[in-house]
């Protein structure tokens, strides 16, 4: 399929696994580890996703369900235990999946604490990937690096060290980075939690424009199930083990699923006309 | 595969599985890094820069301080005890031997493990804890390549020069204070110093091998403090409490692994020697 962006196939995930790739050590120690049969420790069970160009999608689901072991899965810092993983309609195979092989396919993640690298300023900190990859001249990385800044509202804290920043302000700066980078898949991880309301309003507009613009396909990790509903995508569930089929958000609300009833169930208590 | 192939795929995993052979392919694959498509020569050129200074001028002064108390002790011991047994002609081989050969790397590799390898050591640790290390390579930027070379190119570098120092100032500031005491006390050690003599006799007994080994020996023990320090560090499993094990780690593993290597490196002087008697006889 042409206009496939991410497809998983029955990934599966034990927690021994769950560590990921380790940069200390070589690739083959990983790949030939005995891979754990129990079902019962096993994070996530025959997962099976797939996203188109341009798509946006949300993934929710409750705490310590596997929703970050899932992005990271996909941004290949963990290994699945079983199943695979086609990126653009290319299967990359499980001996050569690591976070660098991925990234080569335009993958960008925003981690949850940002993980800015610390002693670097705000601004070094966006140029980084743009100069480790020579991504034009100088001149054009500097470009870059202001539009980028401009477009998250970090453009005065430019010369600041991310530890005097704020975690929403760093966490803008990381989304700053990863846009710079010109993702193709832009993974999020809980990108709104810790932003006050006036940010987060921001936010969204970015994220709309940025799949409307650059056609990116965005995956994002939340618990903001409202987000979903303003950026008029679908949503799917880790529950149990597994990934539920994606859906809107009315399709949840209105269902009568166990995922409607112990997740909406806020919402549709406070159900009024307007909401 | 065949029962030869599956042999190999066996010995193969074992070797990588041991902790020692996973730094040595980490060493291997910071090494090949520098020609990976990304290098970019004013970067890389400042990054070891940076890191040499880091490694070698902060620690400089205690060095000094060291190199020459050290050096003082045994020029003292060897010249007085030497006098005694009426064998003052190989003073120069002695001092030689302790100094440049075996304690000058040995030591300042110890000062540089205990100073910058734990220092590595928390950093990358650091970063590893704060998945920088993980924004890195979803970046594509390699970890291998942004963090552990540079500090393992910083780090021969400045162990090559470090010990250069180390031994000269062991000598010449050794000399220094040893004639500030032997002013002070009057010469109550009973010792007769000159600096043409003792030159003479070092000059004299430095070979072709010590040079070679002046240039190797640092740069093995650099190559090993700074790729062990690394090893230590990209092994944390994300939790806050391993980087000061790592650290403690660390340094006794290099200190371990120098002594081992200088073991190592040394039958090379054995070979020398046995060389020599066959010439002889």
């Amino acid at each position: 399929m042409l206009d496939e962006a991410l497809r998983l196939e029955n990934v599966s995930l034990a927690y021994n696994d769950l560590v990921g790739n380790m940069f200390s050590q070589p690739k083959a120690v990983s790949f030939f580890m005995d891979r754990e049969e129990d079902e019962q420790k096993e994070l996530m069970r025959n997962v099976n996703l797939q996203v188109k160009r341009g798509e946006t999608i949300c993934i929710g689901g409750g705490s310590g369900q596997g929703k970050s072991a899932l992005l990271r899965i996909i941004a290949g810092l963990v290994r699945p235990t079983r199943g695979s993983i086609y990126y653009f309609g290319e299967y990359i195979p499980p001996e050569r999946l690591t976070a660098l092989e991925v990234a080569k396919r335009q993958v960008g993640l925003v981690f949850q604490n940002g993980a800015l690298i610390s002693n670097l300023r705000v601004r070094d900190n966006i140029a980084l990937p743009l100069r480790y990859h020579k991504m034009g001249t100088e001149a054009d990385i500097d470009e870059k690096v202001k539009m980028a800044m401009d477009l998250m509202r970090v453009r005065d804290e430019a010369n600041l060290f991310p530890h005097q920043l704020s975690v929403g302000m760093q966490k803008r700066v990381a989304i700053a980075r990863s846009w710079a980078m010109d993702p193709k898949i832009l993974l999020m991880d809980e990108p709104t939690a810790g932003l006050d309301n006036y940010n987060r309003r921001n936010l969204l507009p970015l994220i709309d424009n940025m799949r409307k613009l650059f056609k990116t396909t965005i995956i994002i990790v939340t618990h903001d199930l409202l987000m979903t509903r303003e950026l008029n995508c679908d949503i799917c569930f880790l529950h149990r083990k597994t990934l539920t089929e994606p859906h809107s958000f009315d399709y949840w609300l209105n269902s009568n699923s166990e995922i409607s009833r112990e997740l909406f169930r806020d919402f549709n208590a406070n159900r009024s006309p307007n909401f | 595969m065949t029962p030869l192939g599956k042999l190999f795929h066996k010995l193969g995993l074992f070797l990588l599985h041991l902790s020692l052979g996973q730094q040595v392919a980490l060493f291997w694959n910071a090494i090949k890094s520098l020609f990976s498509s990304s290098r970019n020569f004013k970067t890389d050129t400042r990054n070891i820069i940076l890191q040499t200074f880091f490694t070698g001028v902060e620690v400089f002064p205690t060095l000094f301080i060291v190199a020459s108390l050290f050096g003082t002790v045994v020029i003292i011991e060897v010249i007085s005890m030497m006098g005694k047994m009426g064998l003052s002609d190989i003073v120069g081989s002695l001092i030689v031997v302790v100094i440049i050969r075996e304690l000058g790397p040995v030591l300042t590799a110890f000062l540089i493990a205990g100073r910058s390898g734990s220092s590595l050591t928390t950093y990358i640790g650091s970063m590893v804890i704060n998945s920088e290390v993980d924004a890195l390579a979803t970046m594509g930027v390699d970890p291998v390549r942004y963090l552990v070379m540079p500090g393992l190119f910083g780090g021969c570098i400045a162990l090559f020069f470090m010990n250069i120092i180390f031994s000269a100032s062991a000598i010449c500031a050794g000399f220094l204070l040893t004639k500030g005491i032997i002013l002070l006390t009057g010469n109550i050690i009973n010792i007769q110093l000159t600096w043409s003599y003792l030159s003479h006799e070092i000059l004299g007994a430095i070979t072709l091998t010590d040079f070679v080994f002046i240039v190797i020996k640092p740069l093995v023990f650099g190559a090993i403090i700074t790729t062990n320090a690394c090893y230590q560090a990209l092994n944390i499993q994300r939790d806050v409490r391993q980087v000061p094990k790592a650290t403690s780690k660390s340094v006794i593993r290099s200190f371990l692994y120098i002594v081992c290597a200088d073991v190592i490196l040394s039958i090379f002087y054995f070979v020398d020697y046995i060389n020599n008697i066959n010439t002889l006889i």
